[in-house]
């Protein structure tokens, strides 16, 4: 190795060492960049929108919300401006927090207020193309207003029958999928959450209220659905053709005093004792609302094709819509039998809505429009436009979720559920949902919850019945009897929307 | 979008650009460096070998030679020598017309050629023998 | 023959290169200034025209000192420098006054004007430094004088140190308060060039078999490189400063490597302290929390992950392009996002407000710093003056490097500053006095003579 002494310009390996010395650095320095680019460019969405980042909160806190407004265009949430200057929420009314929501500072946001943030921020849309021509766009300090398919009246309304019970209202336009009502109650003061001077009470009541108000029992809660389930037991035994119009079951009359011995189990019924020995088929079962008739429909439809039609229906997964819901449920899947089912005596009671069925209110009005929309299952949606304050309005496609059963069997379930309303025995049970001039067709149910309490108040269906406008699920919590609570509130709400149109 | 909006982007932009401008002029300039120093090759001229030394530049060195190139102990010297000896800036050895010069630039302890002390500029040969304090150097041929 | 026709040292060189590029940093300053003007006011305005018109104006003047005093010193680093250095008064400019404050007699000057001052300053001890030292000999026959004087001053620090932020690196001299270990790095550097550079045959031919085919040095010239790593590994437990650590050990790294060339020296060094630091994370707690916030700051994102957590949300706001000059840094209740934004993450408030352009554009001119440095040190007459170049422009590239990578969670966050950008005058004069010693040190000699009117005949010459 030569020794190096003094010189200039001269031949030295430190000049080699030099040279890749400079390489580890500029290595150093690109591994610099890469970081910069996975937080500047590949997390950059996500990071940037999380709603814990400064700039949200920033945003949140300057810029105006969008106004959210019903069909009619009564404003249900706007802003105002505090004693700072910042904007607050102000919402219409009580009845509208299970669907708005709120937004505060201190608790976030809720509901649709939390759903559309963006949008009513204006920080714009879900995808990150507009996301970035956002920050291009002058800042106006506004966001764009939510149209939505509420009629707050029917809200109102839906909330004041309810009253102190706890309980659901989904009503929706069954051609479209438009969500009309959609009430929870109890409902909790949404406007006292968002304004700073009364925040923490308002939260703090809400969190605090036995009956869990900042649950949305239309979306979210999980029901026993009792005999409106025999709906879904309807469309699975026609559309694969276990049963018809026509089918009745021999053993049927004697099984009503008797009980029916499904695998030592005996399903009871007995509630329409006034048929005698009558065999009934399937209207008049539907009418007098018979667990035998509907167990045997459900044991000859076999799990499999129970399941199956559940599914077509939305079972099973969280719905496509506007908010977050649960998943309504057939079984506890895990069971040995086609469809998961424990066993036959689990699908016999399933067929009738008990068992281990649990359904949210939303999912059942989805099976009264896909019955009243003729077999096709509308997408339900609350929010229908966005309009920028500029006064641009961007529409949101609504849609379907496929077609569920064919029209024809469509055509006969409608019937039936005339008949379950309008009909002559059929009234014994729905007391209330009848509306004059208008015919009715529905359902009730009444979930047994075991133990001594009341059961649940079902109600589910559509009018008219020639040509519907509206569909409707309504559940009253420990009610009593379908016909006590849940029949006449549905039929108040299809009358009063019904007067209410032209 | 509105002018505002426009310009104020605009200028945002300009500013970025204006960054890389920069760092452009200078990858430029570097790059030239680079170019220089490749084509010219050092020592063409003639080197200058250290016989021997008490300090440094050690025994055994060889320094390229510029037409120009100066020894002392400032840094700014192209031969820089460490010997206590020498001068801050000590002498100049220039290449002109067709051959070489050595000049004293007003040192404390002289310029020896030879064992001579330098007066003036003195016309150097190759195998001449410079001595500046106790550094013994050789004039000898550039490499071609 | 005259000294007529040879350029004398004290003759003035005019600096062209070097005045081309001032011109540009020029231009590009004025148009930060505008653009975050704009952003301020809404409408076409210079934020502090007398600030940038000061600042400018003392890089003219280091320029023109330059060329007066004839020395043929490098010409990219003062306008890279002072590029850096604007972009920080910028940063300053924009951030809000009262992040710093400081009377003098009856006024009260901010943050940005603090900051231009302490970079004036640097800029003087630049020029001074660049202009006057003309030889190396009083840092190479005294290293051990400097290495006890670095040592002393670290001890010193620890002793009468105030605690900042859990780290104790501040000395207060009444008003003003510096930070020793950024001297440190200087004394550090000169005694490990001088060091490394006497020993360099020994430390790599004179080698001890260990394992194998594994030798290292002997002994007694280990003893350094190990007190070293000792002396690293302690500020970090005792000083809780694990930036100074890094950097002191990465530079000593690097200039090991070129002195001796030996990668396996380098590799074992690595190696050694990585055991070691991960042996300190298990017995020290301290050092354990640094770690687990630095891997997961979203465990206790209001706590210790807070400062982490808002500097990525500050990049991620940042994107490629940036918000713009003036228009990031959401503040929320008239807090800024990102505390001490000035002194430890202003490259996250640059990431924001510059993108990912004006962050690359930032790293580029760190890294030509640190090439130019090195170029300077590959030319360099000497091994002591190579390794003291290479440690000088190292120390500035590497420091760069670490907090670059702890803004970014590359790394777990330290303590030191972004040279030329953050806030702190320490860290200012201190770098500016890097600058002038490696302008210093680059110099090239007296400029060739024009070509004679009879052109030098390749057949003709000597012999």
């Amino acid at each position: 190795m030569t020794l190096q002494g003094p010189g200039r310009g001269h031949e030295r390996p430190l000049g080699g060492r030099v040279a890749r010395l400079s390489l580890v650095l500029a290595l150093v320095y690109c591994g610099l960049t890469l970081g910069a680019g996975y937080w500047q460019v590949y997390r950059a969405d996500d990071l940037s929108h999380d709603p814990t980042d400064a700039g949200m909160i920033a945003a949140a806190r300057s810029v105006v919300r969008g106004r959210i407004l019903d069909r009619d265009g009564h404003v249900l949430a706007t802003s105002r401006l505090d004693a700072a200057g910042e904007p607050y929420r102000v919402y219409a009314d009580a009845s509208l927090s299970a669907p708005i929501g709120y937004a505060s500072r201190l608790y976030g946001s809720a509901g649709l207020e939390a759903a559309y943030a963006s949008e009513l921020l204006g920080t714009g849309g879900d995808d990150p193309a507009s996301r970035a021509l956002a920050k291009f766009r002058p800042r106006t300090g506004r966001g764009d207003d939510l149209q939505t398919s509420l009629s707050l009246s029917l809200q109102k309304l839906a909330v004041s029958l309810l009253g102190s019970d706890r309980g659901a209202v989904v009503a929706l336009d069954p051609r479209t999928g438009d969500v009309l009502a959609m009430a929870s109650t109890p409902t909790y003061d949404a406007s006292g959450i968002a304004n700073p001077a009364t925040s923490r009470a308002a939260f703090a009541a809400a969190r605090n209220d036995p009956g869990q108000p900042l649950l949305d029992r239309a979306i979210q809660g999980r029901y026993v659905p009792g005999s409106v389930f025999k709906i879904v037991t309807a469309i699975a035994g026609l559309s694969s053709g276990a049963i018809t119009p026509a089918t009745t079951f021999p053993q049927q009359p004697a099984a009503e005093t008797t009980g029916l011995l499904v695998d030592g189990y005996r399903v009871r019924d007995g509630h329409h004792l006034f048929t005698g020995s009558e065999v009934l088929d399937f209207t008049r079962a539907t009418e007098v609302s018979c667990n035998i008739w509907y167990a045997l429909a459900g044991l000859r439809t076999g799990g499999a094709g129970m399941d199956e039609a559940a599914r077509r229906l939305g079972f099973g997964a969280p719905l496509p819509f506007d908010l977050p819901t649960a998943a309504s449920q057939l079984t506890n899947s895990g069971g040995p039998l086609p469809g998961g089912f424990a066993d036959d005596v689990e699908l016999a009671n399933a067929a009738y809505g008990q068992g281990e069925v649990l359904v949210t209110p939303l999912q059942m009005a989805l099976v009264a429009a896909t019955v009243a929309n003729g077999g096709v299952e509308p997408q339900p949606r609350l929010v229908t436009a966005f309009v920028s304050p500029s006064g641009a309005v961007r529409d949101v496609a609504g849609g379907t979720l496929g077609r569920v059963l064919s029209q024809g069997d469509a055509g006969a379930i409608t019937t039936a559920m005339v008949q379950a309303v309008e009909g002559a025995d059929g009234q014994r049970f729905t007391t209330g949902a009848q509306v004059p001039g208008v015919t009715v067709a529905g359902k009730t149910g009444t979930a047994q919850l075991g133990g001594s309490g009341e059961p649940h108040s079902w109600f589910i269906g559509f009018a008219p019945a020639e040509a519907p406008t509206i569909a409707i699920a309504v559940i009253v919590e420990q009610g009593g009897h379908g016909g006590s609570r849940a029949a006449p509130l549905a039929g108040q709400m299809i009358a009063a929307f019904l007067a209410a149109k032209p | 979008m509105d002018p505002l909006t426009l310009a104020v982007w605009a200028i945002r932009l300009a500013f970025l650009a204006s960054l890389y401008l920069f760092l452009a002029l200078v990858v430029r300039a570097l790059l030239r460096d680079i170019r220089a120093a490749s084509r010219d090759p050092a020592g063409a001229l003639g080197r200058l070998v250290v016989i021997a030394s008490a300090s440094l530049p050690t025994a055994g060195s060889v320094f390229p030679l510029d037409a120009v190139t100066t020894l002392g102990r400032d840094l700014g010297s192209s031969v820089v020598l460490d010997d206590p000896f020498s001068s801050a800036r000590h002498a100049v050895l220039t290449y002109r017309g067709r051959g070489w010069y050595v000049e004293d630039l007003g040192s404390t302890n002289g310029t020896l050629v030879n064992g001579v002390p330098v007066a003036g500029a003195l016309p150097l040969g190759f195998g001449d023998e410079l001595q500046i304090g106790d550094v013994r150097m050789r004039l000898e041929r550039g490499l071609r | 023959m005259t000294a007529a026709t040879l350029p004398g040292f004290p003759r003035p060189i005019v600096r062209r290169r070097e005045l081309g590029l001032l011109l540009a940093v020029a231009a590009a300053l004025a148009l930060g200034n505008l653009s975050l003007g704009l952003t301020r006011a809404g409408s076409l305005t210079v934020v502090d025209p007398a600030g940038l018109l000061i600042y400018l104006g003392a890089l003219v003047a280091v320029h023109l000192a330059l060329v007066t005093a004839g020395r043929r010193v490098d010409e990219v680093l003062l306008p890279t420098v002072g590029l850096l250095g604007g972009i920080g008064l910028l940063l300053a400019e924009r951030l809000p006054q009262d992040l710093v404050v400081q009377r003098v007699g009856s006024t009260v000057l901010g943050l940005a004007s603090l900051q231009l001052v302490w970079l004036i300053l640097a800029l003087v001890i630049a020029a001074v430094v660049a202009i006057t030292v003309r030889s190396d000999r009083w840092l190479r026959l005294y290293k051990y004088t400097w290495a006890a004087a670095g040592l002393g001053l670290l001890a010193l620090t620890f002793v009468l140190g105030t605690d900042v932020n859990g780290t104790r690196l501040t000395l207060d001299f009444g008003p003003v308060s510096g930070q020793p270990s950024e001297l440190l790095k200087v004394i550090l550097v000169v005694f490990f060039a001088a060091y490394l550079a006497e020993n360099r045959v020994l430390l790599a031919d004179a080698r001890v078999r260990v394992v194998g085919r594994l030798t290292v040095p002997p002994a007694p010239y280990l003893l350094p490189a190990g007190l070293m790593l000792a002396l690293a590994l302690g500020i970090v437990v005792i000083q809780k400063d694990l930036g100074a650590a890094l950097l002191f050990y990465a530079v000593f790294l690097c200039l090991f490597y070129l002195a001796t060339g030996s990668k396996v020296d380098v590799a074992l060094g690595i190696g050694l302290f990585l055991v070691g630091f991960v042996l300190l994370a298990l017995v020290f707690p301290h050092v354990r929390d640094r770690v687990a916030t630095w891997l997961d700051p979203w465990s206790d994102p209001l706590g210790t992950g807070f400062q982490t957590i808002q500097a990525l949300h500050a990049f991620a706001r940042g994107g490629l392009l940036g918000t713009g000059l003036g228009a990031g840094l959401p503040t929320i209740g008239g807090q800024l996002p990102i505390p001490a934004v000035h002194t430890d993450f202003p490259l996250a408030a640059l990431g924001e407000e510059l993108g990912m352009a004006g962050v690359l554009a930032i790293l580029g001119c760190y890294l030509v710093v640190v090439a130019r440095g090195l170029r300077i040190a590959a030319a360099a007459a000497d091994d002591v003056r190579a390794l003291l170049c290479a440690g000088l422009a190292l120390v500035i590239g590497v420091q760069a490097a670490i907090i670059a990578a702890g803004n970014l969670k590359l790394i777990p966050l330290t303590g030191i500053t972004l040279p030329f950008i953050s806030y702190g005058g320490s860290s200012l004069l201190v770098n500016g006095l890097i600058v002038g010693l490696l302008l210093a040190f680059s110099d090239r000699g007296p400029l060739p003579p024009r070509e004679p009117r009879r052109a030098r005949r390749p057949a003709g010459g000597p012999g």
